[in-house]
């Protein structure tokens, strides 16, 4: 049952759920003609083929496979950041862990499509089950993959599982029957008795743990699809480690901005402080300067190596990328340390835009993990068109891409009117005593 | 009227500012005069068993500290001795600047009454490069490497002989020889050779070398940097050494492109597998507890 303070958390909070303003509606409607772009694009791609995208025989994988690498590590993060604030009970967490949440599941649902639209011969999908084998990275990362959408259902379910019996029961909600019935199912009839209480208190832990572990073992999994294969570039021991650092990297980016705009369209000022963006900041300047650390360790030791391919590689990466380089590389890891580093600097509009400065930086690191180590391959590029043998992404795949960012936004926003944004029953809650901290 | 001075005075600075970078810099642009560059050439040669000589020139500039190595280089090869000059043959520089030839040595080359050959390598020049020459004296001489057994020991013998003016051979007498075996980086050294006064000299083959898979190793016999012959080389099979058996590699029945999967990835992805989903029923079984503790509670 709700305590006072949850009931008033309530009251102001539910109308998020019960109406949808406007601008909201027209928001919505934007993101769908967008998605419906989406739609378009991969109805020509299905009926005229993969030659309507940049990918070719040499470069395979192209923005596809980035995005679905971004997304993945999105997920990831959320996982890892709303675990591990949940493991150590930090006070703060409380407004922002249902947002890091539903990042965490939505990039996870997203994240995949992006491989099915990169597979020329769908009509084949179904060999990955019926001949998958054990040894292949590929059955790994399904495996991973299949493990890890489960587990952060799990994770999600329990912790919304208080709030959605909060709202059940809140009797002055003015929603349809449809959506009290949901409640009502959902909620599994807790009522926030001892019993109840301890056993959702001990499976949220157990599963706030295992989804750390999890998001570890699948981002891994991911980096090993890469680094077992012998390819310029990919073949790193250092690759698993650097993706998760990269990953949650690029996570605490997504959260910050997704805190701001919410804080905006919620007008979650009270709750949503300067304190929480200097805090999640304070993650994403350690994870910088291990991401810079992690950068700076797997070329150099490629390129003082001087084996031919991986010089190659480097001067591609510092003549026809060099720009994409920098800003990946230098300003993505600098420019977030600088703003939070400084404490005149700390301010909630200069956080935000060092986020999207990070989400912009690790898009394009994962661009030139996978593209210039495909146009600079082991095998000499023979009997193949100049304009086959680099990548460049067409419009098919920029309005997927798009309309992927889009279902991100919708699921976000959708998510929103069905449970509030703010963990309305953790708020209301007493601060955890020191000694009950893991 | 002390205003009108200073604004002249610093017209005249500011002028002078301009002139000067652009007279020194139209200085700068008047046509250098453009000079060769000078040209080093490294001469010697190196006398093989099958009785001939190889002459070796390299051919070189130098930047700085460094020397840079020319490529595609014509090198004319004679020999002199001191009347009478004969033009051996011309070879072209490779990529690591070197010029090789080989010339028999039968009939013999003009040599002094000492019987020294003065071989000469030459590099004509170019518009860019200065001509060099270089002169090696040496006197003609081979090394045969064979093998002998006695009283069950064997031995590899080295006899060396040397060319006198007249063409005729006679022994190399009171000299060190140096033995090796080709080994993957530099020949590995196995030990040296007395020549005595009838240029023969003679050591134990060393019992624990490797050679081939079948045993046969090659001996080489070296004279190096000397005085009188330069470089001298002779060489020899033998097949004593000990065989190198390849040890047959074991077909791994479990590996990445076999239909089983190693048993230690089936036992980590069990291991892994069954801990996390383990866990995900224990959560799921709370789940249905929860459920069942508040049916119970209504009634």
């Amino acid at each position: 049952m709700a305590n006072d303070k949850q009931s008033s958390l309530l009251e102001e909070f539910i109308p998020q759920i019960e109406r949808t303003s406007f601008i909201q509606a027209i928001w919505i409607f934007f993101l769908l003609a967008v998605i419906a772009l989406g739609f378009y694009a991969l109805y020509l791609q299905i009926a005229e083929g993969h030659a309507v995208t940049g990918m070719r025989d040499n470069v395979v994988w192209g923005i596809y496979i980035v995005n679905f690498i971004f997304f993945m590590g999105v997920s990831y993060a959320g996982a890892l950041i709303s675990g591990t604030l949940h493991l150590f009970r930090a006070e703060w967490r409380k407004p922002i862990i249902r947002m890091a949440e539903f990042i965490t599941i939505i990039a996870l649902l997203i994240g995949p499509i992006y491989i099915l639209l990169c597979i020329g011969r769908l009509d084949r999908l179904q060999y990955l089950v019926i001949y998958g084998r054990i040894q292949s990275p590929i059955t790994w990362d399904v495996i991973a993959i299949a493990t890890d959408i489960v587990g952060c259902f799990i994770f999600l379910y329990l912790a919304i599982l208080r709030d959605l019996s909060a709202i059940r029961d809140f009797q002055d909600a003015k929603i349809p029957n449809w959506k009290r019935k949901m409640y009502h199912i959902l909620a599994l009839g807790y009522q926030g008795l001892p019993e109840q209480k301890k056993r959702l208190h001990k499976a949220t832990d157990i599963m706030a743990g295992m989804v750390i572990a999890i998001a570890v073992i699948v981002y891994s999994v991911l980096a090993w699809i890469f680094s077992v294969t012998l390819q310029p570039g990919w073949h790193s021991t250092i690759f698993g480690p650097y993706f998760v650092i990269a990953a949650v990297f690029s996570g605490c980016g997504v959260l910050i901005v997704v805190m701001w705009l919410f804080r905006k369209i919620y007008h979650l000022e009270k709750y949503i402080t300067r304190k929480h963006f200097v805090n999640v900041g304070v993650i994403q300047l350690v994870l910088a300067a291990l991401f810079g650390y992690f950068t700076f360790s797997d070329y150099l030791t490629k390129w003082y190596g001087s084996e031919r391919n991986d010089e190659l590689l480097i001067q591609l990466l510092f003549d026809e990328y060099f720009w994409l380089f920098i800003l990946s590389n230098y300003v993505g890891v600098l420019f977030p340390m600088i703003v939070v580093g400084i404490p005149k600097l700390r301010t909630i509009g200069n956080i935000t835009i060092s986020a999207v400065v990070v989400i912009l930086a690790l898009w394009i690191n994962r661009y030139l993990i996978v593209v210039p180590t495909l146009e600079s391959p082991y095998l000499p590029i023979q009997d193949s068109r100049t304009e086959w043998m680099f990548y460049n992404a067409t419009w098919i795949e920029w309005a997927l891409s798009a309309s992927g960012v889009a279902f991100f936004a919708l699921m976000m926003t959708i998510g929103s009117k069905i449970i509030p944004i703010i963990n309305v029953s953790e708020m209301g809650d007493k601060p955890v005593p020191e000694e009950e901290i893991l | 009227m002390k205003k009108i001075k200073i604004a002249y005075f610093l017209w005249m600075v500011t002028i002078l500012m301009l002139l000067v970078p652009a007279l020194s810099a139209q200085e700068d642009n008047e046509p250098e005069e453009v000079s060769s560059v000078g040209t080093y050439l490294n001469f010697s040669t190196l006398y093989s068993s099958n009785d001939s000589v190889e002459l070796s020139a390299k051919l070189s500039i130098r930047r700085g500290r460094t020397f840079i190595e020319l490529q595609n280089a014509p090198i004319t090869f004679s020999v002199s001795n001191g009347t009478d000059q004969l033009d051996l043959g011309e070879a072209v520089t490779d990529s690591t600047g070197f010029a090789r030839l080989t010339v028999p040595l039968t009939p013999p080359l003009p040599a002094d009454d000492e019987g020294l050959i003065s071989y000469q390598a030459d590099f004509q020049g170019t518009d860019k490069y200065d001509s060099s020459s270089e002169v090696f004296m040496s006197k003609p001489a081979s090394l045969k490497v064979s093998f002998f057994e006695e009283d069950s020991i064997k031995y590899i013998r080295v006899t060396g002989m040397q060319f006198n003016p007249s063409g005729e051979m006679e022994p190399i007498a009171e000299e060190s020889i140096y033995l090796f075996v080709p080994s993957l980086f530099r020949p590995l050294p196995i030990g040296d050779i007395w020549l005595d006064e009838e240029g023969t000299g003679y050591v134990d083959f060393p019992p624990t070398i490797i050679g081939d898979s079948t045993g046969q190793i090659l001996v080489i016999a070296r004279i190096d940097e000397h005085d009188l012959y330069g470089f001298v080389k002779g060489e020899a099979w033998s097949s004593w050494a000990i065989p190198k058996y390849f040890l047959a590699e074991e077909k791994p029945t479990r590996t990445l492109w076999t239909p089983i999967a190693p048993l230690w990835m089936i036992i980590t992805l069990i291991i892994l597998l069954a801990g996390v989903w383990g866990h995900y029923i224990y959560a799921i079984i709370e789940l249905v507890t929860i459920k069942r503790i508040a049916k119970e509670n209504e009634y």
